[in-house]
């Protein structure tokens, strides 16, 4: 057994029953969350890792097939992980009201019972379900001492984050009938459940997040967004990690990129400087192997066989890809994939090249947590996207002036509660997507979309809803979510960038992404690999070498079948 | 006391309001209900997509779900007698049902039938 080692974090040093990483997406929450739970494992603690991002990739990094049963790691005596997967937890849940009327009841209703529990609020509240039970000791499995929450990318996260106060909150004041979560009367539990949830997030005591950054002006801005609303939540135990800090730089690329890091170091907001910080050293290469993960917050700059005499394959360009792109100035153009690969940069370099060609173009974003509009940096593109709250208020407005029309006043405000539900944020935020594709119709859109995850889900909410307007009357429902379907199916309307960073994880994460849009009849128009380090001229040996290491992933991109694009790293280009 | 049961037909919530359009026609029902409950009527609500252990243990349900199937629904039963299938009644024949008078109520004396079985007229 280890003992804590001096250069341990605190959180590792003193650790709370729960941590939780959170972060933009790319910026190496799994791989610090892993190196914790390892960490403490040696320690001699018992560990539960779990995952709660819908595109996880914690099975990649444990080498072991994860569900939604704790399994133990092997290699790490101590350590079990699991993956709270919603679909997977809604099927479950589905399966559990649904199976035992199999065969009983007809088979139209059981048909029917099933396509109704499908939807997106299926989807959030089952895995929430067993998000809550494991916080408040429900579900918690018997013996383990930390439980390591490894998160979904931020917007994805906060929405976690903030449901037990939410449905606490709804079930408390909602006093008839019937909610999403079944019959009000069978919800006395869940409430407690879910009030339980909310004093352990708060409780210093109980739980710590670890904030983790790239050293990056933008990736602190939103690491500030989120200390501000945890704070919000009544969760304040907090700390911060600066992950791949570059030690110094030996040519002017890589000087710069030190320099920079310094700076943006220097001016985070005295609440994020004054957190407790850890910072973690450039990797010239990803860890390869669990156990090695061990020494990550001890181990400085790994060593590196350099200098390496590294050259790039030929690949299609930047212009290429503008040039493409420009040739049908309609319809949507779509980039997606793993949080932090670029998707929100891109999306908004590839709005202003094709304004600056005198196609109108508007920039839009699906992502509750973005920054396309500090992005763009052509003012007089117009930038739309979607904020939840006024979405839900809009759409409780539209609600109650339609279908509470007729209605006495407690009738109205029977509506009204049920409006109140949690679940309505989810078909405003949907209805909204609806009107940002439907802008296509009439002129260009270039739409910037949430990390994988997060947009799957959104795909198949859409599936879902469709399937049930065909069942039922679509009178008063808008033509831009009849047609939402169709759209994003049409591969004249549609143009899909699979955007990837050349390594591992996000190469593999494309591909998975890529199988999910084609089960959903869409074809992605091609790829981008961004922030190929090969493509510079940079001869700092340590980024020289992290070029070597990324040769075998461009490559593989450009060998597919299909339209594939390569953009040299910039700085600028990371989020 | 009176007893009304609704078998739904599978729905995420009773109003609909998280489905991809709102029909007003359950917020209006849903109304209905709160103001039988007020009346005294035991009102229970049934939706497969929660609560299908009712379905698959109610005579009644089943019997109406033999040949129809899931189309028949909604079902509304009252005192154990199935009154009505696929729709969802108006609060006037609702309160005949369960021998209400919907004049005595200030605020629905201006809508519903009022003349069905209470004979208000």
């Amino acid at each position: 057994m280890e003992k804590p080692a001096a250069a341990d974090p605190a959180f590792v040093a003193t650790p709370r029953p729960n941590i939780f990483f959170t972060g933009k997406g790319g910026v190496g929450k799994t791989t610090c969350a892993c190196a914790t739970a390892v960490r403490l494992a040696r320690a001699g603690r018992s560990v539960l890792l779990v995952s709660t991002d819908p595109a996880s990739n914690l099975d990649e990094v444990l080498g072991v097939s994860l569900g939604l049963v704790p399994v133990s790691v092997p290699e790490v005596p101590g350590l079990s992980a699991m993956n709270l997967d919603p679909e997977r937890a809604a099927a479950e849940y589905r399966e559990r009201i649904v199976g035992p009327a199999r065969g009983v009841l007809p088979e139209s209703l059981v048909r029917s019972m099933d396509e109704q529990l499908s939807g997106a609020c299926t989807v959030e509240i089952a895995a929430f379900d067993l998000f809550a039970g494991i916080l408040a000791g429900e579900t918690r499995p018997a013996g383990v001492e930390v439980v390591i929450f490894d998160t979904a990318p931020t917007g994805h996260t906060l929405r976690l984050l903030k449901l037990p106060a939410a449905w606490s909150g709804f079930l408390e004041s909602n006093t008839t009938g019937n909610t999403c979560l079944g019959p009000l009367q069978g919800l006395k539990e869940k409430q407690e459940l879910y009030a339980e949830a909310v004093r352990v997030l708060a409780d210093p005591e109980l739980s710590e997040v670890i904030l983790v950054s790239r050293p990056q002006a933008a990736s602190f801005r939103e690491t500030e967004r989120t200390r501000r609303e945890l704070a919000d939540l009544g969760i304040c135990r907090l700390h911060l990690i600066v992950n791949g800090l570059l030690p110094g730089g030996t040519d002017p690329m890589a000087a710069t990129w030190t320099s920079r890091a310094a700076a943006a170091v220097a001016c985070m907001t005295p609440s994020l400087a004054g957190l407790p910080r850890t910072t973690v050293p450039l990797n010239a290469s990803a860890f390869h192997g669990i156990a090695a993960l061990g020494g990550f917050f001890s181990n400085g700059t790994a060593d590196f066989s350099g200098p390496v005499h590294y050259e790039p394959p030929l690949a299609p360009s930047w212009d290429d890809l503008v040039n493409d792109l420009a040739s049908d100035p309609h319809g949507m153009i779509m980039t997606m994939g793993k949080g932090g690969v670029g998707k929100t940069i891109l999306a908004a370099k590839i709005a202003e090249a094709l304004a600056s060609r005198g196609i109108s173009v508007v920039l839009a974003t699906t992502d509750p947590a973005s920054h396309a509009a500090e992005a763009c940096a052509n003012r007089s593109i117009e930038v739309v996207s979607i904020d939840a709250v006024a979405e839900t208020a809009a759409y409780r407005d539209e609600v109650l002036a339609s279908a509470g029309a007729g209605l006495d006043p407690e009738g109205r405000a029977l509506l009204d509660e049920d409006l109140r539900s949690p679940c309505t944020e989810e078909i405003a935020v949907f209805r909204a997507f609806a009107r940002i594709v439907e802008r296509g119709a009439a002129g260009l859109v270039v739409c910037d979309t949430a990390p994988t995850g997060h947009t799957l889900l959104l795909l198949d909410a859409t599936q879902a809803y469709h399937r049930e307007l065909g069942r039922q009357t679509t009178i008063g429902v808008p033509e831009s979510v009849l047609q939402l379907l169709p759209r994003l199916r049409d591969p004249a309307f549609n143009r899909i960038l699979i955007v990837t960073l050349p390594e591992a994880t996000p190469v593999h994460e494309a591909g998975a992404l890529e199988r999910d849009l084609a089960r959903a009849a869409i074809r992605p128009y091609g790829w981008i690999v961004n922030q190929a380090l090969g493509l510079t001229p940079t001869r700092d040996p340590l980024l020289r070498a992290k070029a070597g290491q990324e040769d075998r992933w461009l490559r593989e991109v450009l060998s597919r079948p299909g339209r594939a694009y390569a953009v040299p790293w910039r700085e600028d280009y990371l989020y | 006391m009176k007893t009304i049961t609704v078998f739904d037909k599978p729905m995420c919530c009773s109003s609909g309001v998280c489905g991809p359009s709102v029909d007003p026609a359950l917020a209006r029902f849903a109304d209905d209900l709160r103001w039988l409950a007020g009346q005294g009527v035991q009102v229970t609500r049934h939706n497969p997509a929660h609560d299908a252990t009712a379905f698959m243990h109610d005579p009644i349900i089943r019997e109406a779900m033999k040949d129809g199937g899931e189309a028949v629904l909604p079902v509304i039963v009252v005192d154990g007698e199935e009154r009505s299938r696929q729709r969802y009644p108006e609060r006037g024949e609702l309160a005949a049902w369960a021998n209400l008078n919907l004049a005595s109520d200030p605020a629905t004396s201006t809508q519903g039938d009022c003349c069905g079985k209470t004979g208000c007229c």
